[in-house]
């Protein structure tokens, strides 16, 4: 449904798109699923290989949507949802490669991420209904140092993995005219927003005691996954069932701090010649969304859902990069490289049906599948600098198809 | 002598409450403490040692750790998810639970304490029992999320003296999923899989690197770096042989945290910015496998001795012998070609040093027997108290270190103790009940002297032991 959900959720995903719609669960159900994508990424120029080379991603999906019995004021008003996405290949992937290495880093690598994601929703009466939830990554951080022993090399590694997390909170309100002839309502709006999750990736790596060459201590870092604080709002409708849902995500990417960071970090309160990793201004960004789902009643409660979707993900990443700085060995000195950052603005498509076997089992199936197709964009790669040779604007494009199967069982 | 360490491991903690087989659905019966103390005495001849991870070593769960980790047989609750996936089916609802531990390390070599880290976090879970065509069915959740870190890899020089069953193993995170169903009222299967994350990295680094001042070198880095899941299963199987006694049989997997990095170095090489007089090229290899977890098999009973109190033994055997040390394999290459001219004074042409050579660990299999025992001290229309005992016995599975490694530690003697109350329909909103357990263990490690076959050794003889506490609670909201 095009990404929708902040007013149309109905089951675990809603840990995601808005805690406040689990409470609108009244079963426990349990899902796993499988999804994927396939990469089709174009970028062509000067210096460029024409496709981008990307692995495609595979996870597995698992979703558990609980309602929380309480009696009295609060029965049937309480629920928790889970919802956790994970890569077959890698739980999380940091890949900060050299500026001038073309890739598509927010688009690529943010496949291979382990996403967990909890909530709970409240219904509060009167159509109104709150929710909170969280999301969770784990950063890698520490040190490996070498020790040398009377010639014999051998290193102290102490590295750890801790958790970030990034709340989440949700709103709906079931608008109160136009209701169905059994008093539900047809017409609900809901609002999400999400925090920043970020996950670093930092180990300084001290090698000054493996000769007599005087190292300095290297400083492994960069920004590997980041999500940036989101807000979405958006208005759903039903009737003879119909689900229309429509709205829009504003993320904030202007506060994401690029992927590099200095190799070299500079004694305190000094200032030193290490090199500086380009700065590139990202800028925020406004998501339409639209999507509608039919429910098709068959006998003995079996059903058959078909969905679509359009929504629109404009870039953040600036269409003028500025240049990076290398040292060239040849010259022995500086020079300025160009800074292949890519992404551009997408147009995404989406399809999906379920089946629910009511009395013949209590199991459900969904299939569902996403089209991107890459704006095709030209930037440029050395703002500021001066790039030898030149390397002329570059030309993106390309498309990206993800799927996914899940298998629900109530119980 | 070098020191260092840190540490902690080696229990299991509980609770299980609403067991078809927990005290609140026990009947009259008188006690049968001949059988108990049979199987006491008969655990007690087996050698033990069992410390792989924070939940073996400190138990999860108030009820669980009071009752010296001998669950197997009588859980139901979401630390099902580690002492019996299978128990998770006798769940009789909806259950959420919180909790938090702290274990403290006394632990001293020669006189000196070795500053082992305490291990410290959060506890908890649910239970989602429901049925599926009819049979009783159930899915678990349970997590101990560390205060400080989700994981801690940490590998010191083999030479080294640190307390190897305590000092980082315990440092991480425990989360697991499982399932149950009941297909026959008198048995419930159960399995799932523990979750946790290995590293592989590779990190190149290149430019200019100034060696008069390395601060103002020129460099750049890239990095290829993935977590990668690492899943090991568990499973379990618990049979009702009769109203009052129950078994149990649990398999838990290995596992390990590994570590791999790769960093190359390829950047030119000179003085200041006079310009590179050579190049230099490294590269740095390090493997490190931490928190290796031996695969274990429980054999479990639970005994109900009365209307009021029942007994658990479980015998835990442990893989100890497919240990793998936390210390670092390094593989270095370095070539750095002379400069013309020679190299300048004052520096010395650098060489590429050997690889410190890892000496294999001598580690035997092992099996841990824990007791535990549960009495419903008092029973009140709303509210009931209970009260638990329980001792674990860990034999080290670790040889003497009499030579140039010092993997120190010690046998452990595990007591515990525990209280519990049990709130029954506490307010409308509660239909369940709502439960808080306490616990205290005190673990002792004797002090003994180690001599080393070598009296040159630069550690030398070491007396080693001391003694750790632990202390937590666990609230649960059953529905």
């Amino acid at each position: 449904m095009g990404g929708t959900g902040a007013a149309s959720s109905t089951g675990a995903d809603a840990a995601y798109t808005n805690p406040a719609l689990l409470s609108l669960v009244h079963r426990n159900v349990l899902t796993l699923g499988l999804t994927g994508a396939v990469f089709n990424l174009h970028a062509d120029g000067t210096g460029l290989p024409g496709r981008v080379s990307v692995l495609p991603a595979r996870a597995y999906v698992v979703g558990a949507e609980v309602p929380i019995p309480f009696g009295g004021m609060l029965k049937d008003r309480v629920a928790v949802g889970m919802v956790f996405y994970t890569p077959t290949d890698a739980l999380l992937r940091g890949s900060i490669l050299y500026p001038e290495t073309p890739e598509f880093p927010l688009l690529a690598d943010r496949a291979q991420s382990l996403a967990i994601r909890i909530g709970t929703g409240v219904d509060l009466g009167y159509g109104l209904r709150a929710g909170v939830g969280f999301a969770a990554l784990a950063e890698l951080v520490g040190s490996i140092d070498v020790i040398n022993t009377a010639g014999n090399v051998g290193a102290n590694v102490d590295d750890q993995l801790i958790a970030t997390y990034a709340p989440t909170i949700g709103l709906a309100y079931d608008l109160p005219f136009d209701r169905a002839p059994d008093g539900s309502p047809r017409w609900r709006i809901g609002a999400t927003w999400r925090g920043t999750l970020e996950a670093t990736f930092a180990v300084n790596v001290d090698a000054s005691k493996l000769s007599t060459l005087n190292l300095p201590v290297f400083n492994i870092a960069g920004v590997a996954q980041y999500d940036p604080s989101e807000l979405s709002l958006e208005v759903a409708h039903q009737r003879d069932g119909w689900t229309f849902a429509a709205g829009f995500t504003w993320k904030h990417w202007s506060a994401y701090p690029g992927v590099f960071e200095p190799t070299i970090l500079c004694p305190a309160g000094t200032d030193c010649a290490a090199l500086t990793p380009p700065v590139i201004a990202y800028s925020d960004t406004l998501v339409p969304r639209a999507g509608a789902e039919k429910v098709f009643a068959l006998p003995r409660h079996t059903s058959v859902r078909a969905r679509a979707g359009f929504f629109l993900e404009p870039t953040p990443v600036p269409g003028s990069l500025p240049s990076s700085q290398a040292y060239n060995q040849s010259t022995q000195g500086l020079v300025d490289v160009p800074t292949r950052f890519f992404d551009t603005t997408r147009y995404v498509f989406s399809l999906g049906a379920g089946v629910d076997l009511g009395d013949y089992g209590p199991f459900t199936v969904d299939v569902w599948a996403q089209y991107h197709v890459l704006a095709p964009t030209t930037v440029s790669t050395c703002a500021g600098g001066q790039c030898a040779p030149d390397p002329g604007p570059a030309k993106l494009s390309g498309n990206v198809l993800a799927y996914g199967l899940l298998a629900g069982v109530r119980f | 002598m070098r020191e260092r360490e840190r540490a902690a491991e080696a229990r299991r903690p509980q609770r299980g409450e609403r067991s078809s087989f927990s005290l609140s659905a026990l009947p009259p019966r008188p006690l049968r403490l001949c059988g108990f103390s049979f199987s006491l005495s008969l655990a007690l001849l087996w050698s033990s040692g069992a410390r792989a991870n924070p939940l073996d070593a400190f138990g999860f769960g108030s009820r669980q750790t009071a009752m010296g980790g001998a669950v197997a047989a009588d859980v139901s609750d979401f630390s099902a998810g580690y002492y019996n996936p299978a128990g998770l089916a006798k769940a009789q609802g909806f259950e959420l639970s919180v909790g938090y531990f702290r274990a403290d390390h006394f632990l001293y070599m020669n006189g000196k304490n070795s500053n082992v880290d305490p291990v410290k976090g959060m506890v908890g879970g649910a239970v989602v029992p429901g049925k599926v065509y009819n049979l009783p069915f159930a899915i678990g959740v349970g997590f101990h999320i560390p205060d400080d870190r989700l994981t801690r890899v940490r590998a010191l020089a083999q030479d080294e003296p640190r307390w190897e069953l305590y000092d980082n193993r315990n440092q991480r995170l425990w989360f697991g999923v499982n399932a149950a169903i009941s297909p026959f009222p008198w048995l419930q299967l159960g399995g799932g899989v523990t979750f946790m994350a290995a590293t592989l990295a590779t990190l190149d680094i290149s430019g200019y690197l100034d060696l008069l001042t390395p601060t103002d070198s020129s460099l750049r880095h890239e990095v290829n770096a993935d977590l990668k899941m690492v899943a090991y299963p568990d499973f379990g199987a618990r049979i009702e042989v009769s109203k009052d006694l129950a078994l149990a049989v649990v398999y838990r997997g290995q596992f390990s945290l590994d570590l791999n990095v790769a960093a190359n170095v390829l950047a030119g090489v000179g003085l200041g910015r006079s310009g590179s007089l050579t190049t230099l090229a490294l590269g740095l290899q390090t493997d490190t496998i931490d928190s290796f977890l031996p695969q274990q098999v429980v054999v479990g009973g639970s005994w109900k001795l009365g209307e009021t109190v029942h007994a658990n033994l479980d015998l835990t055997w442990v893989n100890w012998g497919a240990y793998v040390p936390p210390v670092t394999r390094i593989n270095t290459q370095l070539n750095v070609p002379p400069p013309q001219g020679g190299w300048p004074a004052g520096i010395a042409p650098p060489t590429t040093p050997a690889p410190t050579v890892v000496l294999p660990i001598e580690i035997h299999n092992q099996v841990v027997p824990h007791v535990g025992v549960e009495w419903r001290a008092l029973s009140r229309r709303t509210w009931q108290g209970f009260v638990r005992g329980g001792y674990e016995f860990d034999k080290s599975p670790i040889s003497a270190q009499t030579g140039s490694t010092n993997y120190v530690d010690r046998d452990r003697h595990a007591v515990s103790a525990g209280l519990g109350v049990r709130l029954i329909h506490p307010a409308t909103v509660l239909p369940g009940d709502v439960r808080l357990d306490v616990h205290g263990q005190l673990s002792v490690l004797p002090t003994e002297t180690t001599l080393k076959a070598d009296a040159s050794d630069l550690v030398g003889d070491y007396t080693a032991g001391g003694h750790i506490w632990n202390l937590g609670f666990t609230a649960t909201v059953g529905f």
